[in-house]
């Protein structure tokens, strides 16, 4: 299945005299000839290609069956190809969500390189969201597909519950960028409920979580895109400003209640009048205690982050060597401990490790204040959001957590 | 957001003219990210694969279980040019042998993927079936400790999945596992 086109071929200089061999080389009278090995590596251009054409294109699909067609059957179409290709056959790796730690790792480390493939896994869906809204979540991306197509019930998630829960992927995507840029770790990888899946194989507990969330998403949308996705919160900003979004109606609402009841991600807001006329020195006083909270919620995210930072550089390969190096007294010498046998191999040194270490710890402490701090900050915006009362004179379409499904219209008794 | 500002636009219009705006930012961003992370590409080649140094691999035999395939992807290679071709292999037979012959208990390799033919007196050539070999590491250790350390590890490109994080590089102890570039895909052992 796979094209080889580079071959290396194994070709080498005949030593003599090696002091590190234990036994000489032979020497053969009988002629013998050294076996000749190649070693291929394969020649993954056609593949990721054919990716790359896949994605623009079932994105293209998506955006022009649901925003001029108005149809959902080919959404689900493109949710079933996406899953077969891109889960099952392609196996998911590399993804836009893990893209993430690779494009912001080349952005703060200068000798790493992403491969243009990355970056377009990153961008293409990006610049489809700004210009269509989340197309590529709509049944594109492989997990979305695979919760799309299991969803049957709708059960609706209290507004509570669901507002609080959706600050975990800005959580996440913070801690992931944190942890990428520090070079310690791709969580969103190691985390990844849906590959197990796909591969057939992985570790009991995140097949078990991947379970877990398929069985919810049948009764729920989305909870993985909803709750946890960091690429839907990156792609829920783009969505906001997008050129063209999706439309329930464009005739006259008649106000069934319809559309909502449909959308499996709640991201339809009822006709709402905001009764309670605002005078300024209200309106003033609004705006000032803003402007103090704000602040405030970003201090407490720093320096809550920055207490913890010590705990955080401890998923470090780098931290947790030195832990295991220096406490190795207490550990039973009887253990196998391969850490320390490879570095004692190495001829490391415990004191030039302790000040890579230390080096570490001081960006980590660094980064968390900044993560800290971000993470506040959203955590106000998204507060003060949730107390602003916007008019609404009919059904609206809240653009960032849609993902283009298909289902408002296809219900809204006006359209047909 | 404005509601303090002189704006008496009505707010339809309004929030109209905030979204065009914060679509030209968020285009402005997506563009810059992309531009940095391309220039990067005309100076440095991308890291495509992972790959074991066998200079710092110690055989822990995490290969074996950690990485997500069932069967790792992780295979022994044998470099014939540094091997001694003895006939008492610290790869090819247990260091608890006591007779030489070929019953499984006498053989390091659990699956039996070490083949060994007879060259001539008294040199043994010795292949590894890379589609029985598990990556265990157990041959490449024995190799090294009682041989030419001729046996050694490296992750076989065909058959790894490339995971954007290679889940034994998050435990290999001996940092062996490393990205490398695609001219770089394969560490071999030499000489
Ligand atoms: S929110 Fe995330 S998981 Fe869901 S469809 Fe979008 S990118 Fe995929
Ligand atoms: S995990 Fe590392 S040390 Fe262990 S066998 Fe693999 S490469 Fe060698
Ligand atoms: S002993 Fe392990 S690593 Fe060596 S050939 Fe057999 S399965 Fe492969
Ligand atoms: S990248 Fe994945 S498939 Fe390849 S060796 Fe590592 S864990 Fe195995």
């Amino acid at each position: 299945m796979k094209k080889y086109l580079v071959l290396l071929i194994f070709t080498f200089v005949t030593v003599t005299g090696n002091g590190e061999n234990r036994f000489p080389k032979p020497d053969f009278e009988s002629g013998y000839r050294y076996p000749e090995y190649t070693y291929e590596v394969p020649d993954e251009t056609l593949w990721i290609s054919l990716d790359l054409v896949a994605l623009a294109g079932l994105m293209g699909v998506v955006a022009y069956s649901v925003l001029r067609k108005r149809k959902r059957m080919p959404v689900l179409i493109v949710s079933a190809i996406s899953l077969a290709y891109f889960g099952f056959f392609r196996k998911g790796c590399v993804c836009s969500i893990g893209a993430i730690q690779n494009v912001a790792l080349a952005l703060t480390d200068s000798s790493y390189a992403v491969p243009l493939s990355v970056l377009l896994f990153f961008m293409l869906p990006i610049a489809f969201t700004l210009l269509f809204g989340r197309v590529f979540c709509a049944g594109v991306c492989p997990f979305g597909a695979l919760q799309e197509l299991l969803n049957v019930k709708n059960y609706r998630i209290p507004r509570v519950i669901a507002k609080t829960l959706e600050i975990i992927p800005w959580i996440y995507l913070i801690v992931a960028l944190l942890l990428a840029v520090t070079h310690s770790a791709f969580i969103i990888c190691r985390f990844d409920p849906f590959i197990g899946i796909f591969r057939f194989g992985g570790t009991v507990s995140m097949i078990l979580f991947g379970a877990g969330l398929l069985i919810l998403s049948i009764f729920t949308g989305r909870p993985f895109c909803r709750f946890i996705c960091p690429y839907g919160a990156i792609l829920s900003l783009f969505s906001r400003v997008a050129v063209w979004n999706v439309k329930i109606v464009k005739k006259p609402c008649i106000n069934c209640d319809l559309c909502r009841h449909a959308c499996h991600v709640d991201a339809i807001r009822p006709p709402y009048s905001n009764k309670i006329k605002e005078n300024r020195t209200v309106g003033v006083r609004r705006i000032l205690i803003y402007l103090v909270t704000l602040p405030l919620i970003t201090l407490v995210g720093a320096v809550t982050l920055r207490t913890s930072s010590d705990l955080l550089s401890k998923t470090n390969k780098k931290v947790q060597l030195y832990d295991i190096v220096t406490d190795n007294n207490e550990q039973n010498p009887k253990d196998e401990n391969y850490e320390l046998e490879a570095f004692l191999g190495q001829g490391g040194k415990v004191e030039e490790l302790a000040l890579e270490v230390n080096e570490i710890k001081q960006k980590f402490k660094l980064y968390s204040t900044v993560a800290g701090a971000v993470i506040g900050i959203i955590t106000g915006i998204m507060l003060i959001n949730l107390s602003l009362k916007r008019t609404r004179k009919n059904y609206e379409i809240d653009d960032a957590a849609c993902v283009n499904c298909g289902r408002c219209f296809e219900y809204c008794p006006q359209n047909r | 957001m404005a509601r303090h500002t002189e704006n008496k636009s009505n707010p339809a219009t309004r929030r109209k003219f905030l979204r065009t705006c914060g679509a030209f930012i968020a285009g402005g961003v997506a563009l810059t990210v992309s531009g940095i992370t391309l220039k990067k590409l005309e100076t440095e080649e991308p890291d495509m694969f992972w790959q074991i140094d066998p200079e710092k691999c110690i055989f822990c035999g995490r290969c074996e279980t950690d990485c997500v395939l069932p069967v790792s992807a992780v295979k022994c290679m044998h470099a014939n040019k540094v091997c001694g071709y003895c006939d008492l292999c610290g790869g090819y037979y247990r260091s608890s042998v006591k007779e030489l012959n070929t019953a499984a208990e006498n053989l390091m390799c659990p699956v039996g993927a070490i083949q060994r033919k007879f060259v001539e007196e008294p040199y043994f050539e010795y292949t590894i079936d890379e589609k029985l070999c598990t990556g265990c590491a157990k041959c490449a250790k024995g190799c090294n400790s009682f041989g030419n350390g001729s046996l050694y590890m490296q992750i076989n490109q065909n058959d790894c999945t490339n995971c954007n994080e290679c889940s034994i590089e998050k435990v290999c102890p001996a940092d062996a596992i490393k990205r490398v570039k695609a001219s770089g895909a394969y560490d071999l052992k030499e000489s």
